[in-house]
């Protein structure tokens, strides 16, 4: 008995769903050899030969020249022999298209389009059935789809165990190429190592470095006691509607605009607050001895320096003894400077001025008082001379005065530092196991990280303790 | 064909492979256990009753009491097997496999390897896992996770009658180091068994049901539980694949990829916690392999990460049931 294969309209490249027979090459009846040419096919993007993959008989023409078929259509019955009419009846009509379930083999012998962009596309007539050839690692959907898809799956790498070819794997092939990466360099350096001390997730620690939330202060309701996005926001939200009811201005609210020198201290904090890395150092400093010294000089001339002028000069001192602190920062550069060119903060009606005592520590404490008393006051006057407010190295700013206990200040760009000076308070302090009380101030040194290292600001610090506590050491210049 | 419980097959097995193979050794406690009893040496039989009958056949040489001692039985094994024997060791309490876990994972595992393919140890390390029998924490574990990592060891679990005797035939006759884990709840279980000489190659799953919806994977304990679950489902016009891996080292990849590939839907049941499973194991293939063809997100019912309760009502919970089978199967379905 004949073996019978069904001849179908074939699939070239996922868009082809028809084509059209144009010519038959062989008669009903007629044998053929392997390579013989059968039928011509057009798709509506090209029209290609159909060669014969094996010799054999055409035993029945289906489709009619010129006429339109799906694809998977039977167009014509082969043999491997000549086959009796009645056999092939039932073959046609027990034929069902690829994709229906059935018995069928679909033979499709197709052509590569030649100038098809698929990759994916039959490069070779390859014979194909409803049921993967034998040796052929592929599942079974893989194979079914592969037919459906036009997908050459010789041609394919299975991404399964040794090779096989998976229904994933034809689909991806079936599927143009999509480009990956290629764009301009893009930093994934991590913004949040410095919170992973803190028990939350990543997500949480980018939100609050996105929107500064102090994570300390953050109750963690995640899971497990963690830190969660939701914990973060919740602080963010609440702080939103604080900010956003904007009195109208009207009769309780006066608008005033900002003076030229406003807008320069708003300008220059903003930037140094906003770009300088800024990081603190805190330390409490003893001035039993220095007050002492003060009330000497008292009781001997009548007057005496304040703990201010006392401490521009040992902040000169130690600036000397530390030049790495005495600096500007100018983009890339650091600019060392050979004097200790002190600012130090002035409050005027105006506003903030930061006259610079050049030079300090050359200078006695009593030049020194001497100076800031006249810059002072001709500050207060508004007669400074710009030189005598630009430029310094470091600043110093006091709001002991007012009774405060300590605070951090903004670094007065270009300058590295600026150490922040607290009100003198007695404390109770523990020496040789017993309690006294010590007068106290508390320093607080704002440090221009892109310059100063910690270790560096620190050195400076313990050095202007040093000398404050030991303030003989501050007499001469 | 005869209708056999999965402790009678394993007993005739262990009888026809130790006749066919006079070089074949058993060994471990209580395997003839009647030492001191009013019954005499062949009273016990094993306490699973697997080994009856062995003693009196086999005699002292072959079928060994061992000391309470598991490294002793796998050391001794696999001395055995090294120096040209081939031997059945039994580890009553899977869970006691702590105490041999070098003689297994450090030496049998890696004896062909070490010796550059020059040794092989045919040793066969049968133990009763799993829970259900109110045994508690330390002698109802189901441990294939721990085997089923580890390169050098086949692992091996029969769920039918016909599959024991296939399975452990072909673990016997193996040349590699098999686990050989038998379910304490299916001991009982009868099925028709093929008459003479029945191999089944490992690597191999049995389809237990056939369906084009859902794709249940599963092994040793679970596929009864399973089957219920697809049963069930059928009467709802749910029609379900339920696999059975029947060995997790080697596992049949390609009878679950080629499965979720026609459902789309994966629910993966294991006895074991979920952590490093074979549940995540077979997620894992799946998500990687046949990602495309997933139309809801793999569906895992396993034991909670604990450890397993003694309380009968607790122990119930804490296992993968037909009603959570099929309630994790309809998820999928109902997945949008």
């Amino acid at each position: 008995m004949s073996r019978l294969t069904a001849f179908t309209m074939p699939k070239w490249g996922i868009e082809m769903t028809e084509g059209v027979v144009a010519e038959w090459m062989v008669a009903e009846g007629q044998a053929y050899a392997r390579g013989d040419v059968l039928t011509l096919v057009e798709s509506d993007k090209i029209s290609n030969e159909i060669e014969a993959e094996t010799p054999g008989v055409m035993c029945k023409l289906v489709a009619t020249p010129g006429e339109t078929y799906p694809v998977g259509a039977l167009l014509a019955v082969i043999g491997d022999e000549a086959a009796p009419g009645e056999e092939v009846e039932a073959f046609v009509s027990a034929f069902k298209p690829a994709g229906a379930a059935g018995e069928v083999a679909i033979q499709q012998t197709a052509p590569a389009p030649a100038a098809s962009s698929q990759p994916t596309a039959k490069a070779q007539p390859a014979p194909v059935s409803a049921t993967p050839p034998p040796g052929l690692a592929i599942s079974t959907a893989a194979w079914k789809r592969s037919q459906e898809l036009g997908v050459d799956v010789a041609s394919l790498r299975g991404s399964e165990r040794k090779g096989r070819i998976s229904l994933q794997d034809v689909e991806q092939a079936a599927r143009p190429a999509r480009a990956v990466g290629g764009g301009q360099p893009v930093s994934i350096a991590l913004s949040t190592t410095h919170l992973d001390v803190f028990f939350a997730t990543p997500l949480a620690k980018r939100l609050a470095v996105i929107h500064g939330v102090d994570l300390a202060k953050v109750k963690a309701t995640g899971s497990r006691g963690r830190i969660s996005k939701a914990d973060v926001l919740g602080l963010v939200e609440r702080a939103v509607p604080a900010a956003r009811p904007a009195r109208p201005p009207g009769v309780d609210v006066e608008v005033v605009p900002m003076s030229m020198m406003r807008k320069a201290i708003a300008r220059q904090l903003t930037l140094s607050k906003t770009t300088i890395p800024h990081f603190y150092l805190r330390m409490s400093v003893r001035i039993d001895a220095l007050q002492a010294m003060r009330q000497r000089a008292r009781e001997s001339v009548g007057q005496a320096p304040s703990v201010n002028d006392y401490l521009v000069r040992a902040c000169a001192l130690a600036l000397a003894a530390n030049p790495d602190v005495n600096v500007q920062v100018h983009g890339d550069a650091i600019h060392r400077f050979r004097h200790a060119d002190i600012s130090v903060a002035v409050a005027t009606d105006k506003g903030l001025v930061t006259p610079v005592v050049t030079a300090a520590e050359t200078k006695s404490v009593a030049k020194i008082s001497a100076e800031i008393a006249e810059l002072a006051k001709r500050a207060r006057e508004g007669k400074l001379k710009a030189e005598e407010f630009q430029g310094g190295s470091f600043s110093l700013s006091n709001l002991g005065m007012f009774g405060i206990d300590q605070f951090d200040a903004i670094i007065n760009p270009p300058q590295g530092a600026i150490l922040a000076v607290g009100a003198a308070q007695r404390r109770p302090v523990e020496s040789e196991y017993t309690l006294s009380f010590a007068t106290m101030v508390q320093l607080s040194l704002s440090c221009d990280h892109r310059a100063i290292d910690g270790a560096v600001g620190a050195k400076f610090m313990a050095e202007l303790k040093r000398l404050v506590e030991a303030p003989e050491l501050l007499v001469g210049g | 064909m005869a209708q056999l419980t999965i402790r009678e097959v394993i007993n005739q097995v262990l009888h026809a492979e130790m006749e066919r193979d006079s070089n074949l050794i058993m060994l471990g406690e209580d395997i003839v256990g009647g030492a001191g009893t009013a019954g005499g040496q062949e009273a016990i039989g094993g306490i699973w009753g697997t080994s009856t009958g062995l003693y009196d056949k086999f005699g002292a040489g072959r079928v060994i009491d061992t000391p309470i001692s598991e490294a002793t039985i796998i050391g001794t094994a696999a001395g055995a097997a090294l120096a040209g024997k081939r031997a059945i060791a039994e580890i009553m309490f899977a869970d006691f496999v702590g105490v041999c876990m070098d003689q297994i994972y450090n030496q049998v595992a890696k004896f062909r390897y070490m010796f550059g393919g020059h040794s092989t140890c045919p040793i066969v390390i049968r133990m009763a896992y799993g829970a259900g029998l109110n045994a508690a924490a330390q002698h109802s574990q189901a441990v294939y996770p721990l085997f089923t990592s580890i390169p050098g060891i086949k692992v091996v679990m029969p769920t039918t009658a016909a599959d024991a005797k296939g399975l452990l035939t072909q673990a016997i006759r193996d040349d590699d180091p098999v686990i050989f884990l038998e379910g304490k709840m299916l001991y009982g279980v009868k099925g028709e068994v093929p008459d003479g000489e029945y191999l089944l190659p490992f690597g191999q799953a049995r389809l237990a049901r056939e369906g084009s919806d859902v794709s249940i994977v599963t092994c040793g304990q679970m596929v009864m539980f399973a089957e219920a679950a697809a049963d069930a489902m059928a009467k709802d016009g749910i029609s379900c694949d339920v696999i059975d891996i029947r060995t997790s080292s080697p596992m049949d990849e390609e009878a679950i990829l080629d499965s979720v590939e026609n459902t789309g839907r994966l629910v993966v049941v294991d006895e074991s916690p979920p952590r490093c499973s074979l549940a995540t194991d077979i997620a894992g293939l799946v998500a990687s392999r046949a990602f495309s063809s997933l139309k809801a997100p793999i569906e895992m019912v396993t034991a909670p990460h604990t450890p397993i309760p003694f309380a009968r009502e607790l122990e119930r919970a804490y296992l993968p049931n037909p009603t959570s089978i099929e309630a994790a199967a309809r998820r999928t379905l109902g997945y949008r």
